[in-house]
């Protein structure tokens, strides 16, 4: 028994990968397979919890629910020691430059789960103090409705992310990264905001500028062809 | 013959023949202009330049001795009344236990009143609230900026004519809250508002020399996500979602506390089944509150399996609410008039069951810390607070009983049937991070001892009040009769119309008195909703308890004080 084995057992499909040995001694690979799963099974979580959410967030980390099954229970409140965001609460205007500082404070490969209907979408609080979620200003990769989600739902967006880095996607494009402060930050509606981020891409094009959403070195999947920008607002 | 008809005189109000009117009027004469005594709230209109006068009267008059500073809020009335504005103060006795409810109008174009700083150690953040929301000026305020929102706001959020829904965006953070002298050698730390110690979204900056803590200054609004501004375009019904997210771990006292509140407004009480499974899982709230106050506490400071433990029997308590109305966290159960169904078959069973592993799970705490020498280390004279200044911050609940003062709104003013039941309010003596920590494991005691009898005599008998102006017709009538659908669409359509007027309503929570402040105009919306939060005035005394004490204390006195980030900010 060794190393060998668990790569051959949970790892490999030996039927995607004929190069396995049968007599188990001797296994070759990708070193990309490998530094896959080992980022798979050991995502270092960092909770930006504000609100009800951290409350279940704790709930899924505790004894019950236990976090720890997925490899995911090394919680991390330095973002520089972290893979994976949880935006766990309502995030508020004065909270933004906050969460985007402690987002760009993250090393690649970075993934973000926005935890409830507050961080992604606002919610029921439709008002001059909330941001309508977070992707105003962040990537989010994973959404959990609820309000708040049960831990049920979060232990499926961890495997979802978990499923995503197997398949060796990257994380989502930056959405509305460096929207903050953008024409239309702020806008309560989704389509108004839409439009004025479209308008204001298209005036940046015309002086000869990227769109505010695109960040220029960042690596994306190479096999795939580039899509055009997409604005999801 | 005085000047206009609303000067006051002591005959002029025969509605009232409260001691704390009486007195008031003789002292203050003519610049009492009017005495309200409605649903048992006394209300007190003074002229403005009594304003510091009045409080000054109740706080150190021996037959008011309101030394208890509850709220201080704003109120736009816009056109309704001639003067725009008005300002409320909340005040309680906790020798005589009145409450006390003191205004003073201020018009429009000339928003300003003195402020009651030196009356009330509380009022500073609460004046800072009332200009940040209202735009209303504190004349002799220290540091009148704003609170809650943040530098870059423009206008005054609740302010009738700021819309709903008109944001502004922040780039940048405040960076300094403190002033720090140009050549200081000390250094600065900013702790939050994401940091683990911090439970949430609170911002602490300190100056420290060493590891000595020589100055420090909080900053709040990191939650303000406007449940006020939302409660005024929302029925009665409507709000009791919201009011589930004010405090998230225990959000079922909330909702018993809006509805009793709304109750008192309408004058119609809930039937005695829903007031005693009101009190069972209020109770139960509680117990999961101080789980949770106690655990992430111990978390802080390292020791992680109490924090397991107690997570794992509040797991059951949520399968038992769950059970109740099919929610883990945020329940919204209750309903104005008594509860949205009842609970299931088995619920006493399983209350009892429950219980048991409450108890045999605080027992193993229990000895686990409170003789655990780094944890009494750690907690021993650390963050002591005295009575008066508890007091005149205004601390409630499991804070102040821990400074020494025996108030618990379910002994000396009981709701809801607590007056049926026989438990004790714990106090402590010193009122430092231990005692408040020893406070709350007895109360979870007391908790389930009132649980226990509420369980032995759980009265028979609907749980909503037959009362077609509050409550909704069973759904089968609905389907079957034409007068039930009337009265279903008329409530749902129209909402609860309770009479004009206003009401204080106030309930002990786990973190203390938790009060809503309703002003009714008559119609479907409430026109004005303050929630009086417990922990607003409990971390407004954080900076001044951690001046002076070593850095590390610092973290272990925000968890035993248990700020609750929705509360705090709304």
């Amino acid at each position: 028994m060794g190393i060998l084995d668990i790569f051959k057992g949970k790892l490999l499909d030996p039927t995607a990968y004929p190069s396995v040995h049968a007599k188990g001694d001797v296994i070759t690979t990708t070193v990309d397979a490998v530094v896959k799963w080992g980022r798979k099974s050991s995502i270092w979580p960092m909770p930006f919890g504000t609100a009800c959410c951290a409350i279940e967030f704790m709930a899924l980390t505790a004894s019950h629910y236990d976090l720890a099954r997925f490899g995911a229970e090394v919680l991390r409140f330095s973002p520089r020691q972290a893979d994976l965001m949880f935006v766990a609460g309502t995030i508020v205007d004065k909270e933004g430059p906050i969460l985007k500082t402690i987002y760009d404070q993250m090393p690649e490969p970075k993934w973000v789960i926005s935890m409830g209907v507050c961080a992604s979408s606002g919610g029921f609080y439709r008002s001059y103090h909330v941001m309508q979620g977070i992707d105003e200003i962040i990537p989010v990769d994973v959404y959990v409705p609820g309000c708040p989600p049960a831990p049920e739902a979060l232990v499926a967006a961890v495997m979802k992310i978990q499923d995503r880095i197997m398949k060796g996607e990257q994380a989502k494009k930056p959405q509305g990264e460096h929207r903050l402060g953008a024409p239309g930050d702020g806008f309560i509606d989704r389509r108004a905001r839409k439009a004025a981020w479209a308008k204001d891409d298209s005036e940046r094009l015309a002086k000869g500028l990227p769109p505010r959403g695109v960040v220029s070195f960042r690596v994306l999947n190479n096999n795939e062809p580039e899509a055009e920008p997409e604005h999801h607002g | 013959m005085a000047s206009t008809p609303e000067v006051a005189t002591p005959a002029a109000f025969p509605q009232t023949n409260k001691p704390v009117a009486r007195i008031l009027t003789e002292r203050l004469g003519a610049k009492v202009r009017k005495v309200d005594d409605w649903r048992g709230d006394l209300a007190i209109t003074v002229e403005r330049s009594a304003w510091v006068e009045a409080a000054t009267l109740l706080r150190d008059h021996p037959e008011l001795d309101f030394k208890l500073f509850l709220d201080l809020c704003g109120v736009d009335y816009l056109d309704e009344r001639e003067d725009r504005f008005e300002v409320v103060l909340h005040a309680y006795s906790v020798t005589h236990k009145h409450h006390v409810r003191i205004k003073a109008t201020l018009p429009e174009s000339d928003a300003t009143i003195d402020t009651l700083d030196k009356v009330y150690k509380g009022a500073n953040w609460f004046e800072r609230e009332a200009w940040d929301l209202y735009g209303i000026k504190f004349k002799g305020h220290p540091n009148l900026v704003r609170i809650l929102t943040h530098k870059d706001f423009v206008g005054h959020g609740m302010r009738k004519d700021y819309p709903q829904s008109k944001r502004h965006v922040l780039k940048e953070p405040e960076a300094w809250l403190l002033n720090v002298p140009k050549d200081s050698e000390a250094m600065v730390v900013n702790i939050g508002p994401s940091h683990p110690a911090m439970h949430g979204c609170f911002r602490v900056q300190a100056l420290l020399d060493g590891e000595t803590i020589q100055d420090a200054e909080a900053e709040i609004g990191y939650m303000h996500r406007n449940f006020e501004k939302m409660s005024e375009a929302r029925t009665y019904w409507q709000i009791i979602p919201y009011t589930d997210r004010l405090n998230y771990c225990s959000s079922f006292m909330n909702g018993h506390g809006w509805a009793l509140a709304v109750e008192k407004l309408l004058g119609v009480p809930a039937p005695p089944r829903a007031e005693a499974i009101r009190v069972i899982l209020s109770e139960f709230s509680r117990i999961m509150d101080h789980f949770v106050a106690i655990g992430t506490n111990v978390v802080d400071l390292g020791a992680i399996t109490p924090f397991f433990m107690l997570f794992r029997v509040r797991e059951e308590i949520y399968e038992l609410l769950e059970e109740c109305c099919g929610a883990r966290l945020t329940v919204s159960y209750v309903r104005i008039g008594g509860l949205a169904n009842d609970v299931p078959d088995g619920f006493v069973e399983k209350c009892r069951d429950l219980i048991k592993r409450c108890h045999k799970y605080t027992d193993e705490v229990d000895k686990l810390l409170t003789r655990n020498s780094i944890f009494v280390n750690r907690f021993k004279d650390v963050g002591a607070l005295s009575k008066e200044d508890a007091l005149s911050y205004g601390w409630v609940g499991p804070c102040l009983r821990g400074s020494g003062v025996a108030y618990d709104i379910r002994k000396d003013q009981p709701y809801s049937g607590y007056e049926q039941y026989d438990f004790d309010v714990p106090v402590g003596t010193v009122g430092d991070c231990y005692d408040r920590y020893l406070v709350r494991l007895e109360e979870i005691r007391q908790s389930l001892r009132i649980i226990e009898q509420a369980l032995g005599k759980l009265p028979g008998g609907p749980v909503i009040v037959d009362d077609k102006r509050v409550a909704l017709p069973p759904k089968a009538d609905v389907y079957s009769n034409i007068e039930a659908l009337m009265n279903h669409f008329k409530l749902v359509y129209e909402g609860i119309l309770p009479p004009p007027g206003e009401v204080y309503g106030y309930t002990e929570a786990a973190n203390g008195e938790l009060g809503y402040y309703i002003v009714s105009d008559g119609k479907k919306f409430p026109w004005r909703v303050k929630v009086r939060p417990p922990c607003f005035n409990i971390y407004q005394a954080y900076p001044q308890m951690i001046k002076g004490g070593q850095i590390a204390d610092a973290v272990a006195i925000i968890g035993g004080l248990n700020i609750i980030a929705g509360e705090l900010d709304r």
